[in-house]
This record gives C-alpha cells, structure tokens and sequence, in this order.
C-alpha cells in the first residue's frame, strides 16, 4: 500500500519532488568528495612523505658552511637519526628555459640538486626514487601541472642541453607556497655547472623522535649553526603540501553544509504544506483509530525514498566527479592507498545525512500530535490566530497598485512562511557579492600596499649574487641618471640574531632603509621613522606577543640593542616573517637588496623594465604587477574562478528554491487564489500578486545579504586573507558588479522562476477549489 | 421584464470514460432582470453547477449562456473576471474570505482591482453597507473573530460593493442558525426590492418560499418550477407550505 500512495504522491507533485531530490543529491555528492578527497589527501601525503623520507628538520643555508662543526652536532644530539647537507645550486631564472619557455619572470627560485643518498628523495610521478643519467633532466611538477614543458622538450640550463625525460614530486618543495623549486640532474651534469649558480646548502635531520622537533630546533639554534636562510620543519612540509588541497576541501564542506541546510529547509516546507493539504485526511485517520505512528510511516517512507534516491544518485556522482578533483593530489603527491577506505568513508557520510534526514522528518511530524481530529474534520484547515500585519490595510492604501499592495502585505502577514526562501536568497546574495568583493579586494592596489608591497612600478631584485653592494650601487647610479624615474629607494634585508624569550635566539631578516618612501599600509601604529625604531610583521608580532611599544632585543654589530615596536603590518612576502628597521650597521652580511622604483610615464613602464632587464642581467627586474601576479596571481585567479562559480551556484539554488517554494505555495493558497478568481480577479492579477511576494522577499534578502557579506563576509574573507600573513582587512568594493549587476541578476533569476512557478495559478479551477 | 441570463441545453459532466457522471442535462435557464429566484433540489442534483456555470465560475461542455446578450461561451478568462467583479455579485454558504485581510479589507477587495484611487469613496460605501447589515464595528476584526452569520454579512456587503446587475447565492443560509438564516434573508429581499436579481441556489423550503421563482432540479434536470407573489413579509408560512407539497409532489 506505501508503494502506491509513495508512487500517487511523487507523481502528483513531479516538481516538488524532484527538486527535493536534486538537493539531497547535491548535498550527498558534497559530503561523499570531502570524505574521499581527506582520506585521499591524508593518504597520499603520508604516502609521499615515507617514500621521499622527508626531512623532519631542514636549514637553509647559504654562505660558508662549516661541515665539520654540524656533523659534530649531529652525532652529539642524541635525537639524530641520520644527518646530510645537500647542495642546492640556485640558477637564475633567466638561465633556464624549457622547451621555448623561459623562467625568466619566475619568482621561485629555481636550482639544481642531485639525487640524495640517504633521505629526501626526489620522486617519480610513480612515487620511486629516480635514477637519473647524464644529459637527463626531471622538472618539478608544478611546470608540468602549468603546461611550462613536457617530456620530451630541449632545456637549457647555463648553456647546458638537457632532455627533458620526466617530471618529479618534491615532498618539501612541491607546493607553490614553498619558494624554491629543485631540478634534479646527474651528478656529472652537476659538477660541470657546479660554478654557474650561487650555492644553497639544506642541512637536514631526520630525527629518532618527531615528537621532539620543537626542543631540536631550539638546540639547533641555540648551538649558532648555519642559519642563514628559512628553516622548516616536518609538520610545515606537510602543512604547505596539504594547504591547497585543505582549503577545495574546507570549501566543499561550507557549501556542502550550506546545502544540506536549504535540503533541510525545503523538506520542512514541502511536508508541511503537505500536511496542512492533508489536514482534513490526517483528522480523518486519527478520527478511525489509525495510530499517529502509523499516519507517521505513510509520509516517513516517501521521504525516506526521496532521501534514499538523492544519496544514491549524490554518491554516483561523486564517484563520477571524484577524479577530476583527486586530479591534482595524485600529480602532486601521488595514489593514496586509502582507496576502500576512501569509499567506506564517504558511504558512511551519506548514510549520516540519510539518517539525519529521516531523524528531521519524524520531528516535522511530531505535529500529528497536534492536529485535533474533530477540528480537521470540521475545517480541513489549521486555524490561524493571529496573521500580524494588521496595520497595513488595503483600506489605507491609496497609492500602491492593489495586487502589489496585497502580494507584500501577504508576506508581512505569514514571515514565518517566507522566512526559508529569505533564508536561501540571503545565502545566495551573500555567496555572490563575498567572493566577488574578495576578488576585486586582493586585486586591487591598495591590497598590495596592504600586503607589504608599497605603490612603486619597478622592482629590482639583486641576490645570490657576489657583490652585492657594488651591483647595488652601480644600478642606483643608472637610476639616478635616469629622468624617467620620480623616485626609489634601497631596501637592504640583513638577518640579525633576536632574543625572543629567556635566552632563546632567532634569526630574524630585517629590511633596512627609508620606509617613507613607498610607504604601506601599518594595521597598528606606523613606519620606524628613528633608529631605536623597528616595525614587525603580523605574523611575528604574533609569534612573539608584541605589541605597538613593547621593546625587542636585536644583536647589532655584536652588541645588543634595544629597540621599540613603532608598528606592525601584514606581509605576504618572504613567508610573512620581516621587520623593518632604518638603524645602520656594517657588520651583518646582505642578503638581498631591493630597489624600487616609480616612473615619470605609466605608460611606459613596461618599455623601461624591459630596458633594465637587458641592462642588469645579474639582477631579477619586475614590474609590480608581475611580481604581484606571480606571488598570488594564482590565488587571484582562483578567487576569480570561484567567484563565477559562486555565481552560477547561487543563481541556480536562487531559481530552484523560488520555483519549488511558489509551487508549494500556490497550492497551500489554492483556495485562497480560486476565491480571488470567483470574485473577479484575473490570472494576471493573481500572478502579479505572486511576483510582488517573490521581489519583496528578494528585495529584502538582497539588502540583508548584502549587509552580512559586507560584515560576516568581511570577516569570513579577512580570515582567509590573514592566512597569507595579512592583519586588517576591508573589502574595496566595485559598485556595479556587486551592487547593481548581482542584484540584477539575481532579479532576473527570481523572475523567471516566478513566472515558471506561477503558471499553476491558471489551472486553479474555482469550483474544485472553493468546496470546504 | 428584459432577460439578464439565457441558459440553453447546458451539458456539463464530470469524470470521463465509465466514470463519466452526467451533472446537468441540457438545462435550459432564463433570469430577468431584478428577478428573485430561487433553485432546490437534492445533494447532487446540479443545482450549485448550474450557478456556476451562468455565473461564469465553471466552464460548460455543451449549450449556450448569456448574460446581458454576451455569449459566456465566446468569452476568453479575463472577460469573465471582468463580468463577474463589475456585473455580479457572490455569496457562498461557507465564508469565502482570504484569511490574512481583515473585515473591511475583504469587503472592498474585489472593488480595489479597478477603483484603487478611490479608495475613500469604497470604504465609505462599505461602511454604508456595514452599517446597513449590522456589522459596522466589526470592519478592523480578523475573519476569525467573527460569528458565521457576521461573516455572512460581510460576504453580502463584498457582493454589493459594484452594484451588481445579479446577486448568485449558493445555499448562503445553510451554515446558520435559523435566526441568523432569517435575518440574511431578509437582507437578500432589501436588495431584490432595490432592483438587483438575486439567485439563489438551496434545499431549504423556507429560503425558496420567499423568492418568486422556485426551480426543483433532479439528476441534472429541471423537472418543474412554480411562481410566488412578491414577498411582502406576511404569509411565510403558507408560501413554505406551498413549496413543500411542491417538493413532495416531484419526489425531491
């Protein structure tokens, strides 16, 4: 018998039940990929890192090394498991090009290695350790992932011919967050070019205990070993591997818990339309001495059909679409052998939301409980109370058109009943603009100021490069000269040991030089303008619990310094970790100028970086768009991405709910819309009445969700920004697209599902329906 | 007395194939105008059906009507809303107001589609015929704070508001009391007496006795009719007398 009603029912409201079916879908399908892509991303990872046998503590190092004082230190830590230094050789990006593609423009810094013996191996994309001949070259995998070259392609490294014979998975160094790329050549090959590059040296433990990482850094430190350069440990490679992948995964769980909640609201909305449809035959059943439990189990077993259908069909899905998301996890870090459990995982998340379903549908139906017997027999209707909105009368109304005047009044009457589908276009308003706003937000000039790059045109990179300072002073000598430029400025990064805490010591890079110049933006406080001065970076005022004021203890030309915190500001370079300082000193090593510089003519601004480039070969010249675009371009493009998906997504969920709602809707008002129709108004009238309801409640989303993107939003986004090093956060926003094309949009979309959704009203015979 | 409704051979059946069931069977109808008639018959017989159909409520299969010399059958959807909120006028035996107007909102509803700018002039004519039935302070309550009779007014009043050429009753007393019943009926007869025809559909002898024309329906066919005298308030008895013997006569 439940096979029939379930059968009469879901064909007598086609629509409904489909569209229902289309979210738990959706909403299967989202919970399914996230469990997979954890299980998948955990997997491979754990995969990768015990194949490559990666570092648990890595220090980059360049300068002199002394081999001897760290194998020293490596046997007398009784932590050690095994110790080696592999050498790095930085080339310049200008000496390497792939196939016809130069890297010229690349940021990374990209270098040579041999294979190691010991750990840190560099993989195949079969996750085995590659034996690599003379004149062989493997490349990273992220120049095959961005098309840069393929197997096959001619590289030339410093003049050197390579064959391009395969692509690698670098377990510390594959992410793009890391900044160094290794490619891997014969030891032969090495050799020869061995004098071509600037050395970097990876002094690398893998440790007996992981666990004590953190006491092995600091006893690293503390012994005043290399240190020059960043240092990183094992749950950092795993954390910059897993990041990208963390973030698509953290996103589908969002939405897939956004979508959950609007299947959610739609089931609730269908089943009590359905209920109050139903009141005179629920009376009826209790009325006979039907059990509430077994009134219960006729509309239980239809959801748990719609609800089972949706899963399988979610699930299939899943599995369709499963690959095109495992795509980069697999190039980047290889299979996981978590497969079954991948599945078993996923089959367990859908069965949750089945049941979770089925859970919220016996408490929708507690109100059979309710539902007096007599008073469904006697009116077939639940008896409303009280309707509110009682001051607004058709009566006072002089100036609105009456069939708008009674489509708002409708809606201010019965919110309740309204509030699921404002709910939905909130959400999506929200969805549309936060994106939206994030994008124009981190592509704008004032983001960059903002992330730690002043407003200049040029930049001029001179590192691992021999002398420095003369390189330096010869290309502010052809600056001066030159009429083009307004002004610039020499930024000279040192590192300089800090006392953080009771007698631990860090190696902190500290930018000195004239602030003023290109000044950014300090979210607390301003530039150090004196020399007792020096500015940190959010993320180590937040490392170290500074504040504007507090003091910090700087070793400077062996003597140490105090200095006050005059501001702190968000970075996005050098991993966020920087200071700024204006104090002289002499004794440090440089580890890098930066010259920057603006330009008289916008308009010719890529003329003359092209002419700086010819000019000093020794040093990585960029415009600031192109260094902004290769720092996080890819993070801009994503965003930009998402935000047209964000797009397409709510348009859709805006045009489904409002179709589903008004169709359930008309046929709650049925009697209500054929008593309009027995006293003279038409069809147009009636479904003008509709379309005002959809626009007032549209109107009212639009603003509400505009105010939470602008605030909720602000702060949602300014936490995914601030994971790029950045403090404050304010959407800059662009008007007409977020606040006059979304809208519009997001009108067109109600409007037309108002007039599919409205369409019913014409079939609502009169006399069918005016029978109590 | 000019004709204002000419109903000829109205088929109408619900259902199809063998469960095809006959509702009215080639009826043939005439109203005059300002005419006060009343239809009996049993449950089932086609007598609601029938107002529906020559009020333009429902659609028929077969035949011709005609209000006011237009054709019901050449008439496209909006033309009938037209006709039916400017030229007739609506009573039905269970309160037929939207629940989330109120009293006074209601009444003047089906007014407001054309006369929105006069909204003054309507509210003050509502309030007239409020006042007229009896049920002036009750124009701010909500539809359930009222009794079925108050409601019933109500209904009347929202039926007279465009001055009607016709007022159609579906049994508007069959869910009163017989107090209330009468005073409604009352009512109907005030607006008779003031020009306005009146239909009434009923199964109620006493409701039929005070028309002028009383038509027994059966099985989808009108099987006799007789004529009374004007009502004029005397008489009731004899007249609900005549009707019943009438009723027994035909077997209904």
């Amino acid at each position: 018998m439940y096979k029939r009603i379930i059968l009469n029912d879901f064909l007598r409201s086609k629509i409904i039940s489909l569209t229902t079916i289309i979210f738990v879908a959706a909403a299967a399908m989202l919970v399914s990929l996230a469990a997979m892509l954890v299980v998948n991303l955990s997997g491979a990872l754990d995969t990768l890192m015990k194949e490559a046998k990666t570092p648990h503590f890595m220090q980059m190092h360049s300068g002199d090394i002394d081999l001897e004082r760290l194998e020293a230190f490596a046997e007398q830590n009784s932590n050690v498991d095994e110790y080696q230094v592999l050498e790095f050789l930085n080339i310049d990006g200008t000496q390497i090009v792939l196939g016809e593609n130069s890297l010229a423009n690349n940021v990374q810094d990209n270098g040579l290695s041999v294979q190691s013996e010991k750990f840190d191996f560099l993989l195949d994309l079969n996750g085995k350790v590659i034996n690599v001949s003379d004149g062989e070259l493997y490349v990273p995998v992220s120049y095959m992932r961005d098309n840069t070259t393929k197997i096959g392609d001619k590289a030339v490294i410093e003049g050197k011919e390579f064959t391009v014979v395969g692509f690698l998975r670098d377990s510390q160094m594959n992410s793009s967050l890391s900044g160094s790329k290794r490619f891997l050549v014969s030891k032969n090959d090495y050799d020869e070019l061995k004098n071509h590059g600037n050395m970097e040296y990876l002094i690398e433990f893998r440790l007996k205990d992981v666990s004590q990482i953190g006491e092995f850094e600091n006893a690293y430190a503390s012994e005043g070993l290399e240190a020059n350069g960043p240092a990183v440990t094992y749950q950092l490679f795993k954390l910059m591997n897993a990041l990208s992948d963390g973030l698509l995964i953290a996103i589908i769980l969002l939405v897939s818990a956004l979508v959950v909640a609007i299947a959610f609201m739609c089931i609730r909305f269908a089943l009590l339309t359905k209920i109050e449809g139903d009141y005179r035959e629920i009376g009826v059943m209790k009325a006979i001495g039907l059990r509430i439990s077994d009134i219960k189990k006729m509309y239980l077993a239809k959801y748990a059909m719609i609800s089972a259908l949706g899963c399988v069909v979610g699930f299939g899905l899943s599995l369709i679409l499963k690959d095109m998301l495992l795509e980069n996890i697999k190039l980047y870090m290889g299979e996981s052998n978590n497969t079954l459990l991948a599945l078993l995982l996923a089959i367990i998340g859908i069965l949750c939301l089945f049941l979770t379903i089925i859970v919220f549908v016996n408490i929708l139906l507690r109100r059979f409980r309710e539902i007096s017997a007599a008073e469904a027999i006697r009116f077939g209707s639940t008896q409303q109370k009280s309707l509110g909105a009682r001051r607004v009368t058709l009566g006072r109304n002089r100036f609105m058109n009456t069939n708008i005047f009674l489509g708002m009044k409708d809606v201010l009457g019965r919110k309740r009943l309204y509030v699921t589908s404002l709910a939905v276009l909130v959400f999506s308003v929200f969805i549309i603009i936060v994106p939206q706003n994030l994008y124009n937000t981190i592509s704008s000039d004032k983001f960059t100021q903002n992330m730690g790059v002043g407003n200049y045109d040029m930049r001029i990179d001179i590192q691992q490069t021999d002398n420095i300072h003369e390189k330096t002073s010869e290309i502010v000598e052809a600056i001066t000269n030159d009429n083009s430029i307004t002004r610039f400025t020499v930024l000279t990064t040192k590192t300089f040991q800090v006392s953080v805490k009771d007698g631990i010591e860090e190696n902190m890079k500290v930018e000195l030089g004239d602030h003023s110049i290109f000044p950014i933006e300090y979210s607390k406080g301003r530039a150090p303008i004196t020399e007792e001065e020096i500015a940190l970076s959010t993320i180590y005022a937040d490392e170290w619990s500074k504040n504007v004021g507090d003091k910090i203890i700087l070793t400077v030309e062996d003597v140490e310094t105090e200095l006050m915190v005059s501001g702190i500001y968000s970075d996005i370079t050098n991993g966020g970790k920087t200071a700024k300082a204006v104090f002289q000193d002499s004794s440090s090593d440089v580890m890098w100028n930066i010259i920057s510089a603006e330009f008289t003519n916008k308009t010719s601004v890529d003329k003359k970086i092209s002419e700086y480039v010819n000019e000093f070969d020794f040093a990585k010249v960029s415009g600031i768009d192109e260094f902004v675009n290769q720092t996080f371009g890819s993070t801009i493009l994503s965003v930009k991405k998402a935000s047209y998906v964000a797009i397409a997504i709510a348009l859709i969920i805006t045009i489904l709910v409002t179709l589903l709602f008004l169709k359930l809707l008309i046929v709650k008002d049925r009697y209500n819309i054929s008593v309009m129709k027995a006293f003279g108004y038409t069809n147009k009238d009636i479904t003008l009445q509709y379309t005002s309801r959809s626009v007032f409640v549209l109107i009212i989303g639009i603003i509400l969700g505009t105010v939470l993107a602008n605030t909720l939003g602000e702060q949602l986004a300014g936490m995914v920004i601030s994971s790029f090093g950045a403090s404050t956060f304010k959407f800059s926003v662009d008007v007409l697209p977020s606040y006059v094309f979304s809208p519009i949009m997001m009108i067109c979309a109600v409007l037309i599902a108002t007039i599919i959704g409205t369409m019913g009203i014409r079939r609502i015979n009169i006399t069918e329906n005016m029978k109590e | 007395m000019e004709k204002l409704i000419i109903g000829e051979h109205i088929m109408k059946s619900f259902g199809e194939g063998e469960e095809q069931q006959i509702v009215l069977n080639r009826i043939s109808i005439e109203i005059g105008e300002g005419e006060f008639i009343s239809v009996m018959g049993p449950s089932g017989s086609g007598k609601s059906t029938l107002m529906h159909i020559i009020s333009g409520l429902d659609r028929m299969d077969g035949g011709r009507v005609t209000f006011n010399n237009r054709s019901l059958v050449d008439m496209g959807e909006n033309e009938l809303s037209d006709m039916r909120r400017r030229e007739m006028g609506f009573v039905f035996q269970q309160p037929t107001m939207l629940h989330n107007l109120n009293i006074l909102d209601n009444i003047i509803l089906p007014s407001m589609r054309d006369n929105r700018k006069e909204v003054a002039n309507l509210v003050e004519k509502a309030r007239y015929l409020m006042k007229k039935v009896g049920i002036l302070e009750l124009e701010k309550r909500s539809i359930t704070e009222v009794s079925g009779g108050q409601l019933q007014r109500a209904g009347i009043c929202r039926s007279l508001m465009n001055r009607p050429k016709i007022v159609f009753g579906d049994e508007p007393t069959g869910a009163l009391n017989s107090k209330s019943a009468e005073e409604i009926m009352d009512i109907f007869s005030e607006i008779n007496k003031e020009g306005t025809a009146v239909m009434m559909v009923t199964h109620d002898a006493k409701v039929a006795a005070r028309t002028e024309r009383v038509l027994f329906m059966r099985d989808g066919k009108v099987l006799d009719e007789i004529k009374l005298p004007k009502f004029d308030g005397k008489d009731i008895e004899r007249r609900v007398e005549y009707v019943t013997e009438k009723m027994l006569e035909i077997g209904i």
